[in-house]
């Protein structure tokens, strides 16, 4: 079963492209125009991040509950956590764009700002590092402890490493979801720090989940289409999507509930979060990530055909993908460009930080075996039909 | 129960998956299985496909818009109140009760669906082929009047394996 993927020179040279114009943008960006180049810094690191939990999340729940149809798709989240030490090193350089983004970081506006004040304890440069470098280090250790696991497991075989590996997950997802949950409130909630909203961390959280498992979708299409993944048959299609399906369900509901109740208390402190995003360009992105992260998954996905047909997901996917765009986009630009923005700074950077993920994602899954060898749901997976 | 029919009675379900396959290839489709849980073979091999999942999404539709739009005929043309300084149109507020109540919808009208196809109602007295189908054995019923010639044969088929009744 040893299945090797090997990255084409056209890919190769794609990323090394992306990952150029990535940083010619970045470098015109912060020569012309820095404000919103850390803007856009901190939307990709966030988005990219974001997809990486996700998939280490899936990954755990994969060992958790001894799925037996993902058992041959399991390098695909262990290649997307490979992404968390670079992602940690661009969270780490954020610390040069602390005061072009976060308002509570200048001491003369918190002097006179009762509540920044208030929340200082926790809001201050240093503390802020070290939750990031502590939930960075959390990630990295987990996700490389069951990635090694997973690789002992193809040499040896048998069941001690799926068994251990099970353990290690239930701690894993406790450790991301409390520490995704502060993340999110860290990076995106602490944006405008007087605007707090409860429902925050478990809607970012959801999200990551979601654009995840869009990603991970993507990439078994796409690899089954360059030849791998010959067992790929519609049932395992028809779970990945039924991933997608949940989670944007999950996040219309958490998305809808935490706008309602903001309407409904109509109480001034929460509504103008929503105020300020109800006007201009940002109007039409409040109805446009609705439809592009609940609407058009739920509805497209719903037939059972439709949720086993490549044809379909492809498009469902890459919508999801600008889904997750929007929605970062409408939570950043009203608190840090303040002026609805989009141009070819925008699409450079994303372009930039796609390649890298695609470049690293594609490294990581040729150093294994792509179908893993010992597993023990193996055949289930290979055989698996419903 | 006036008719008749001919059992095959099985202890397990490789035994019976065979004896459906053949029996299968030989053009006939039984009647009715009855097993003790769902078999992959079985469902695709009786070629049985449900449209009750479509029935349930038009009534979603349907419940929704209905809900919907007496919400809105309630709240906004008929009787107009003002609650709290809020629109008359509160239509974030509506997609609460039109959850509900859609849910409660596809429920009952799917439920009153099914019960109909399947010829359900309460205090019906139950068909019961074969004592055990409802415990542990693996039931399949042919009806003699579409096996024709080949009823010699697909009792020997199930003899292979089972026991005729």
């Amino acid at each position: 079963m040893e299945e090797r993927v090997v990255l084409s020179k056209k890919f190769k040279l794609l990323t090394y492209v992306l990952i150029g114009i990535g940083v010619l943008s970045f470098a015109l960006g912060f020569v012309f125009d820095a404000k919103r180049t850390w803007a856009n810094y901190l939307l990709n690191n966030y988005y990219f991040v974001s997809l990486a939990v996700g998939a280490a999340f899936f990954g755990a729940i994969q060992y958790i509950t001894q799925s037996g149809w993902s058992a041959m798709f399991k390098r695909v989240p262990e290649a997307l956590a490979s992404y968390f030490p670079y992602a940690a090193g661009f969270f780490v350089l954020m610390y040069f764009g602390m005061h072009s983004i976060y308002e509570w970081t200048h001491d003369e506006v918190v002097q006179h700002d009762h509540l920044l004040q208030f929340k200082s304890p926790y809001l201050n440069i240093p503390f802020f590092f070290i939750r990031v470098v502590v939930f960075f280090a959390l990630w990295i250790v987990m996700s490389r402890l069951l990635r090694k696991l997973s690789l002992q497991e193809d040499e040896h075989g048998g069941m001690e490493y799926f068994k251990k590996s099970e353990r290690y997950s239930k701690i894993f997802i406790f450790i991301i979801a409390f520490s995704f949950s502060l993340f999110g409130v860290d990076i995106l909630m602490s944006l405008e720090p007087h605007w707090y909203s409860t429902l925050f961390a478990g809607k970012s959280f959801i999200a990551g989940l979601l654009h995840a498992s869009s990603i991970m979708a993507l990439i078994v299409i796409l690899l089954s289409k360059q030849g791998y993944y010959k067992q790929l048959n519609g049932s395992h299609l028809h779970d990945f999507t039924r991933y997608i399906f949940m989670a944007s369900i999950v996040w219309g509901y958490f998305n809808f509930a935490e706008f309602m109740l903001i309407w409904y208390g109509n109480i001034p402190e929460e509504t103008v979060w929503f105020v300020k995003r109800w006007e201009g360009t940002y109007k039409i992105l409040f109805f446009v990530n609705i439809i592009l992260n609940w609407a058009v998954p739920f509805l497209v996905l719903m037939p059972r055909k439709s949720s086993r047909s490549k044809m379909i997901i492809l498009p469902v996917v890459l919508l999801l993908i600008i889904g997750q765009y929007t929605e970062l986009y409408y939570i950043i630009w009203p608190a840090t460009v303040h002026e609805a923005k989009f141009g070819l700074l925008e699409i450079g950077t994303f372009l930039g930080y796609a390649g890298l993920f695609a470049w690293v994602v594609g490294t990581a899954l040729t150093k294994a075996s792509l179908v893993p060898k010992n597993h023990p749901y193996l055949q289930e997976s290979i055989h698996h039909h419903f | 129960m006036s008719k008749k029919y001919i059992l095959g009675v099985f202890n397990d379900e490789a035994t019976l998956v065979d004896a459906f396959e053949k029996i299968k290839a030989k053009g006939i489709l039984p009647t009715e299985v009855y097993t003790p849980y769902p078999i992959h073979e079985i469902l695709e091999g009786m070629g049985k496909k449900t449209r009750i999942t479509h029935a349930a999404f038009f009534y979603g539709l349907f419940a929704a818009v209905g809900i919907l739009s007496f919400l809105t005929y309630a709240a906004v043309i008929d009787w107009p109140l003002h609650y709290g300084g809020k629109p008359f149109n509160a239509f974030p507020s509506f997609i609460v009760v039109t959850i509900v109540a859609t849910i409660l919808s596809i429920t009952l009208l799917t439920l009153f669906t099914f019960s109909a196809r399947a010829k359900i109602f309460p205090g019906k007295k139950a068909d019961i082929f074969h004592e055990r189908a409802t415990d542990d054995k693996f039931v399949i019923v042919l009806d003699p009047e579409k096996l024709g010639d080949n009823a010699k044969a697909v009792e020997e088929i199930i003899r292979e394996h089972g026991e005729v009744e």
